[in-house]
């Protein structure tokens, strides 16, 4: 994912570069407020750790072998900020040292890779973890936020990559960096991540996590449910209430048409789309309930009963992967911060 | 003068069809990382252009020449960057061979194959130079790829001559000059004093288990060993961080960070950051007016 100089042009990898600035900053203070003087070795250290947990061969199927990131790791280790300072410090080094990244890249890649990456592992992580005491369900929900964590981050340097052709091309439209559309580039980064590097990565921070649960518990607990992942909660909450703003949007989106509107569209519908079109009939077709008339509260209720229902089945697998376990609650380790 | 880190392959430890073990193929990465760093050092305490060049006009003179190659779209220009990084590298005294095989392995051979497609009809339809059906290689498409190609290769190789001729700790007095806080100097400095110790300590880790095997090992057993050293090694990382902070308050740390040695530029200094800037601008310039899109 170490994105090299030239594929990305100035107008995207300046903007990420300025970016990063006040990322860091905030990023610092968070740190130096929870871990006071003691912030450089740690996260010295963290950044160490960081840079050699990618050089760890990991045997896959077939004989191959990849390599974990462990951004997720390292964020339910020392919390998201410090992680995200670690990795950006570990990218830079092997910018400047070992020539791996590029130097004008170097926003991108930390926006992927330190940002993106710990603060959507983490995040997910407390979430499907819970408040449970245990370890399983953490341990479990460590697989699902690294998961979810470089798969984000993947589709993120494809939204990059796609971007390009949009943003530099010549008159006759041809992309000046990194060729492919944005329908080429995130299904490719985002494939690859979801069959190959994602569960690589879930298996690796699980088993890690698992290991430490084992023989030093007091490094994966976690402190109580803090503000983050109370705005968390508010966001998803005001994103649930905007969603019948979709229903302004007109059309259907690309490569979701349905029987109808092919007929519509083309004069025909192909007989294997037909013969296997119907085999389904959806609980609440079109997100619209068939017992509220208004399509807006219609699209509203759609959306709570959808999330409520993949909340609902996402916290049972939980409780049912974790085997229900109950200890006493652990203590909050020092060295750590939400 | 560089140590023993190159390891032979022990036939005990090979696959019945000859692969090399799991924890040497490791090792030997690890050690060549290692390796790598030393070698650097090595070269960057050799005279030459670049490594005589004061380490802050030598960073914003290849910054300028990375953006430089961002901002250049015709192909030849594109090509006469690539060539100068060669020649730098040439009046630096790198070894040409090692420069151009690492330009090409961490850059140009991934940006080839990524930027492979885009040379065929599929993506970039146009007049086929080479008809293969769907995957004919248009005239456009060869045009893109190349550009893509060349344009990595030259980032790669003026980032190359930062690393391959800078010594680390001119690095650092670098960033600090111009205007990186002192706190992230030091973490950085830090950092890679303990990435060197952490991939000893891993390196070690993989010889031992390799001295101990008879056989390569099931995918299974591999992956299990190899998490559980990655969790001794998140354990170790704590644990060390606790131990520096403490031999750092030893030593009478109290908060702040010793600035390092200032730097002083001379009239050459000057004289490459000029002539840099001119051969930026003239690049630009010969792009935008020679070779308009």
């Amino acid at each position: 994912m170490h994105i090299p100089d030239g594929y990305l042009g100035p107008q995207t990898y300046a903007v990420l570069d300025a970016a990063l600035i006040p990322v860091w900053m905030i990023a610092g203070s968070k740190v130096k407020q929870a871990l006071k003087a003691k912030q450089v070795p740690l996260m010295a250290l963290a950044a160490a750790f960081s840079f050699v947990i990618m050089m760890f061969n990991v045997p896959v199927l077939g004989g191959s072998t990849g390599h974990a990131v462990g951004a997720t790791l390292i964020a339910i280790l020392l919390g998201p900020w410090a992680a995200c300072i670690s990795v950006s410090i570990a990218l830079v080094i092997q910018a400047l040292v070992f020539g791996d990244g590029g130097i004008t890249a170097i926003g991108a890649n930390v926006l992927n890779m330190a940002v993106i990456m710990p603060f959507v592992g983490y995040y997910v992580y407390r979430l499907a973890s819970g408040d449970a005491p245990g370890h399983g369900r953490r341990i479990v929900a460590s697989g699902i936020g690294a998961f979810l964590g470089i798969v984000t981050a993947a589709i993120a340097a494809g939204v990059e990559f796609g971007l390009q052709p949009l943003l530099a091309h010549t008159a006759t439209g041809q992309p000046l960096y990194a060729p492919y559309p944005l329908s080429v580039a995130v299904p490719a980064m985002a494939i690859e991540h979801l069959l190959f590097f994602g569960p690589l990565e879930a298996a690796v921070t699980m088993g890690i996590v698992a290991v430490l649960a084992k023989q030093d518990s007091a490094l994966v607990e976690m402190k109580p449910a803090s503000k983050p992942l109370r705005w968390l909660w508010a966001g998803f909450a005001a994103l649930v209430l905007l969603t019948p703003v979709g229903v302004l949007a007109p059309g259907t989106a690309w490569g979701e048409w349905g029987a109808d509107e092919l007929r519509r569209t083309l004069g025909f519908v192909p007989a294997g789309l037909e013969k296997v079109g119907g085999l389904w009939t959806a609980a609440v077709p079109d997100y619209a309930p068939a017992f509220i008339a208004n399509p807006f509260v219609g699209y509203l209720v759609a959306a709570v009963l959808g999330s409520a229902a993949v909340i609902g089945v996402t916290w049972a697998l939980g409780r049912l992967l974790s085997g229900k376990e109950r200890t006493a609650p652990p203590t909050p380790p020092s060295g750590r911060q939400p | 003068m560089i140590p023993a880190l190159q390891h032979m392959g022990d036939p005990a430890t090979r696959s019945r069809r000859g692969h090399r073990s799991l924890a040497r193929r490791t090792a030997d990465a690890l050690g060549r990382a290692v390796a790598d760093v030393l070698e650097n050092d090595e070269l960057a305490s050799t005279p030459g252009l670049m490594q005589s060049l004061d380490p802050r006009v030598k960073l914003v003179s290849i910054l300028a020449f990375a953006v430089a190659t961002s901002l250049v779209h015709s192909l030849p220009v594109l090509l006469g960057l690539t060539l100068t990084t060669v020649a730098f590298a040439a009046a630096s005294k790198v070894p040409l061979a090692s420069f151009a095989a690492k330009v090409w392995s961490t850059a140009g051979f991934f940006g080839a194959l990524l930027a492979a497609p885009a040379a065929t009809a599929w993506i970039t339809p146009g007049p086929v130079l080479v008809p293969l059906g769907p995957l004919s290689v248009t005239a456009p498409g060869l045009l893109i790829a190349a550009r893509l190609v060349t344009r990595v290769a030259a980032g790669a190789g003026f980032g190359l001559l930062v690393v391959w001729t800078t010594r680390w700790t001119d690095l650092l007095r670098a960033l600090s000059a111009v205007g990186v806080p002192e706190l992230v100097v030091a973490t950085l400095a830090m950092t890679q004093k303990q990435i060197m110790s952490l991939l000893r300590t891993v390196e070690n880790m993989h010889l031992a288990r390799e001295s101990r095997m008879l056989s390569v090992g099931t995918v299974h057993e591999n992956r299990g060993w190899v998490v559980e050293r990655m969790a001794f090694v998140a354990r170790r990382s704590m644990k060390t961080a606790d131990d520096v902070y403490d031999a750092m308050l030893a030593r009478g740390f109290d908060g702040h960070m010793p600035s390092l040695a200032a730097l002083r530029t001379r009239a050459a200094d000057w004289g490459w950051l000029l002539t840099s800037a001119a051969v930026c601008a003239l690049a630009l310039g010969i792009d935008r007016m020679v070779f308009p899109l």
